[in-house]
């Protein structure tokens, strides 16, 4: 580590003093004169036909200025993935929680009141709830009208829906043969997993301000994607890009729950019929019933291994449930390129089939499908193992990528300290060596590639009078850091502090184009760009300090905030002095720069021949230390180990609070969390009901930063941020066979599933 | 109706309904600090000091704090100065989204302001309340515990 260098170092948050004393605004704060506050009528039912909705009562109550429904807002379809909702039902409803209505009113009081006078009268249909039934000829429809939807711009490029089905995607990925294989193959290893949904548990709930003024649209929101959501309103309420303006207010959180509209259409509905300020923030149970969870998957899975261990083949089917619509594709296609896991796999096929039942829907969460896929294959890769005879530690290696592999999207391998990662964690976690009763040990492989298609960030950076700098990036932060992060680059690039560097993010009116804040690619793709204007930057500033000085460019060199002659000692002009010239009677500086595309940006030294090429996959390792309760089923942790190949470390305080915090949130993903629902209706929306990790249930944790710099990335750097949390629970499926010798297939591993298993197979034990 | 609260050290007469509760008059005060983040005291965004303990503001009633000594995150800093512990949250990276973080500051500003030697098990009882999403709360541990051994030594 160079110690006047900005990179590897842990700088605080450059946006945390705010935020300790409280004065950081976030979505919840945002407060304009005459504001009004909106509340949403939802559907209480999960499947019907609207016949009729009689909003005179709610209109006459004091302070109320505005109730509106379908007919006062634009008819047409829009959608994150495919166009498939409109802002109110029009004539049905589609799961419990389907906006029906909105208010504005002078408080939030009056707003809520006006919201329960509404009358809705609805004609109940038959629904469904189970994604495998409704994939079952006869199964009621939740779209009938899926032929005449169109997807989201160039979101969704491969989308493949089966008309007449509640099957609103399906997309197989493959290479080679792999029944042939699989036939060939001396072992053939099939099971079925599944996993719930989950939700995002954002401390900060979605809230959204929107203003009209000359018709203009500004909206403020906590949104991790400023510029996709733009175009979305822009073609939602026929008004030109330029006209419409969406700033990322503080995220409180977003993991994915907060990439596409969710309050935003209803805030400028209200606002246009109003003509005043409209704010809406939705409650906690509103959060867990109406906004979005995590993609759940039935995982169906077929390897094919060689008696010495290599694996052969393996096929994949994910049954994803999208509930009432399709956000869900995301991940349902991620799952598609990564699902196969991190190892060489010869022949593969992977189906991915997404499907709307009348429930919650589905939006990526950390991981995007890559966590229904991991826990399908590390939960496997233990049990086949185990029938081999081998370690699952030795299994994992001897399958696991290297440097040189072609992996699953088609690019050759490179920059990868996956098999590091793995003897890292066996190593911190005492991997073989003598444990108590009841305390087992288990292991998991994690890899995710960032997505890549149709994913571009562009960067400005500008120099100030004082020779400060000044950096503009599209990208939301959203807790990760990303602003620390991007100054450090920044600050490195330019040869000057991280304190002299200022930096503005996701205000879609003056910051460069960035396809936002999700899949672990900011410090990478948000990163390069920074890099590469900062880069510009200082060349146009050398330019000007040539003209200036009269010496050759090449002659010149950039040291703390002065450019030097290499030739002549002494010589030296500040940035101040170069800046105060160049905004004189020069020219400003403006430095700009892009990544991403198809992995083909300046400076790339690889290219991935892949079709999607997919520069930055992260890898990594997972390892717990449990306990089990036999007579309880709970399960207590008692250690977890997550080593981490993100690259280079940009800063170690907060790659490392992305680790442990992911590890967390995988442990809730492995041991708690759950949306429950019946007929259709969440019957756990709230935090007593819903529980996630507190601080009485945290392990020791130990993070491991295992350093393969990725010569395409900003000073090496990969990033991080979702592989976190994606190995937590097959390892602790894996521990739990370690202790007990049972196998459990479905999440969360809560008392009651972890007892059920042990009966099952205690009896099974006996009939044998 | 009328009260007097008395806020960071400043009495204010507000005028509040009888109902109303404490984090909403505190946020309507321009305090925006305390956040509500589920209205069922299950998350502890919205926990401000009520004479010196930890509370959940978001089911006190403003009306029950009248008489009562209200210190919320804004009172901490001193003339724009940091207080230690909120320095210590960012030296360990204590905060990512930083949302749960005022009332995370509160509810450990209130256990080491009655106890100067908590032990880990104690740091954990007395943050059960307060939620966070992002960090795994390791780092949220430390910086209470190095902020109780810096008030030791002072």
């Amino acid at each position: 580590m160079n110690m006047s260098s900005a990179i590897g170092r842990p700088i605080e948050r450059v946006d945390g003093r705010e935020m300790v004393s409280g004065r950081a605004v976030y979505g919840v704060d945002v407060k304009l004169p005459g504001m009004l506050w909106g509340k949403v009528l939802r559907s209480p039912i999960p499947h019907g036909r609207l016949v009729h909705i009689d909003v005179e009562k709610a209109k006459k109550i004091p302070g109320v200025r505005a109730v509106i429904t379908s007919k006062d807002v634009p008819a047409k379809r829009f959608g994150f993935a495919i166009k498939d909702e409109t802002i109110f039902a029009v004539d049905k409803v589609r799961y419990v929680g389907d906006a029906v209505a909105a208010v504005a009113a002078v408080d939030e009081d009056t707003a809520e009141e006006a919201i329960g006078l509404i009358d809705v009268e609805y004609e109940e249909l038959p629904a469904v709830f189970d994604p495998e039934e409704a994939c079952l000829d006869g199964a009621p429809l939740v779209h009938e009208e899926m032929g005449t939807y169109e997807p989201n711009r160039g979101r969704s490029p491969t989308w493949k829906p089966i008309l007449g089905t509640n099957i609103i995607h399906q997309a197989v990925h493959a290479r080679g043969n792999v029944e042939e294989a699989l036939a060939k193959s001396d072992f053939v290893f099939e099971d079925t997993f599944r996993t719930n949904q989950i939700h995002h548990c954002y401390m900060e709930p979605h809230a959204a301000v929107a203003q009209v003024e000359s018709g203009k649209i500004t909206v403020w929101s906590c949104a991790q994607e400023v510029f996709p959501i733009r175009s979305i309103l822009a073609d939602l309420f026929g008004v030109p890009e330029s006209r419409i303006r969406v700033v990322a207010t503080k995220v409180g959180g977003g993991f994915g729950g907060k990439i596409a509209p969710r309050l935003e259409p209803y805030a400028i509905a209200l606002a246009l019929k109003t003509s005043r300020p409209v704010k809406i923030v939705m409650t906690r149970p509103e959060e867990f019933s109406a906004a979005a969870g995590s993609a759940p998957a039935v995982v169906y899975i077929k390897t094919g291994v060689q008696k010495d261990g290599t694996l052969k083949a393996r096929e994949m089917k994910f049954i994803w449930d999208t509930g009432a619509y399709s956000e869900g594709l995301p991940p349902s296609n991620r799952a598609l390129k990564d699902g196969i896991g991190g190892y060489r796999t010869p022949d593969f096929r992977i189906t991915s089939t997404l499907v709307y039942t009348n429930k919650l829907r589905a939006t990526p969460l950390r991981g995007l499908g890559v966590p229904e896929a991991t826990w399908a294959v590390e939960s496997q890769m233990d049990m086949i193992a185990h029938k081999l005879g081998m370690d699952p530690l030795e299994f994992r290696l001897k399958n696991a990528l290297e440097e040189g592999d072609i992996n699953s999207v088609g690019d050759v391998v490179h920059s990868i300290g996956l098999k590091q990662c793995l003897h890292e964690v066996a190593k911190e976690i005492g991997w073989g060596k003598p444990k108590k009763k009841d305390v087992g040990r288990g292991l998991a492989l994690i890899t995710k590639s960032p997505t890549t298609t149709g994913s571009i960030s562009g960067a400005y950076v500008h120099f100030n009078e004082d020779g400060s700098a000044q950096v503009l990036v599209g990208a939301s932060e959203i807790g990760q850091g990303s602003l620390t992060a991007l100054s450090q680059i920044a600050a490195e690039e330019l040869g000057i502090p991280v304190d002299s560097v200022g930096i503005v993010a996701a205000d879609t009116a003056v910051c460069p184009f960035d396809q936002g804040t999700f899949s672990s690619r900011v410090t990478l793709y948000t990163g390069m760009a920074v890099k590469a204007a900062a880069a510009e930057a200082k060349k146009q500033l050398l330019e000007i300090a040539s003209q200036i000085t009269e010496i050759p460019e090449q002659d010149l060199e950039v040291d703390q905030q002065k450019i030097i002659s290499k030739k002549h000692q002494g010589l030296c002009i500040s940035f101040k002095e170069v800046m105060e010239r160049a905004h004189t009677n020069m020219k400003p500086i403006l430095g700009k720069g892009w990544a991403g595309g198809k992995g083909d940006w300046p400076g790339l030294p690889h290219k991935l021949k892949g079709k999607e090429p997919t520069p930055g996959s992260k890898y990594g390792a997972q390892a717990v230390e449990l306990e089990v309760d036999k007579e309880t089923g709970v399960v207590k942790i008692l250690k977890m180990v997550s080593a981490h190949d993100a690259g280079c470390t940009i800063n170690p305080l907060t790659l490392d609070g992305q680790i442990v915090g992911g590890a967390v949130m995988g442990m809730g993903y492995a041991l708690y969390e759950r949306i429950q629902f019946e007929d259709g209706r969440v019957t756990n929306p709230s935090f007593m009901d819903y529980k996630i990790p507190s601080s009485h249930e945290i392990p020791e944790i130990v993070p491991i930063r295992v350093e393969v710099p990725l010569p395409e990335g900003p000073f090496g750097a990969k990033g991080a941020g979702e592989l976190a949390g994606l190995g937590v629970a097959p390892a602790v499926a894996n521990a739990i066979f370690d202790a007990l010798k049972v196998r459990i297939k479905e999440l969360p591993l809560d008392p009651e599933t972890v007892l059920a298993a042990i009966e099952r197979h205690d009896k099974s034990n006996v009939a044998i | 109706m009328r009260v007097e609260l008395q806020i960071n050290g400043e009495k204010s007469l507000v005028e509040i309904k009888p109902a109303a509760l404490l984090l909403d008059v505190l946020r309507e005060l321009g305090l925006q600090g305390a956040k509500r983040g589920c209205e069922t005291s299950h998350c502890g965004a919205c926990t401000v000091l009520v004479n010196g303990e930890a509370a959940h503001s978001c089911v006190v009633l403003a009306a029950r704090a009248t008489g009562k000594e209200i210190t919320t995150i804004e009172g901490l800093a001193q003339d724009g100065d940091l207080d230690d512990l909120q320095k210590l949250f960012l030296k360990f990276g204590a905060l990512q989204c930083g949302y749960c973080t005022p009332g995370m500051i509160m509810a450990a500003k209130a256990l080491v302001d009655r106890n100067k030697n908590p032990t880990l098990e104690e740091v954990r009882t007395a943050l059960d309340g307060n939620l966070c999403r992002c960090t795994g709360y390791t780092s949220i541990f430390k910086a209470v515990l190095a902020y109780a051994e810096l008030h030791r030594k002072e």
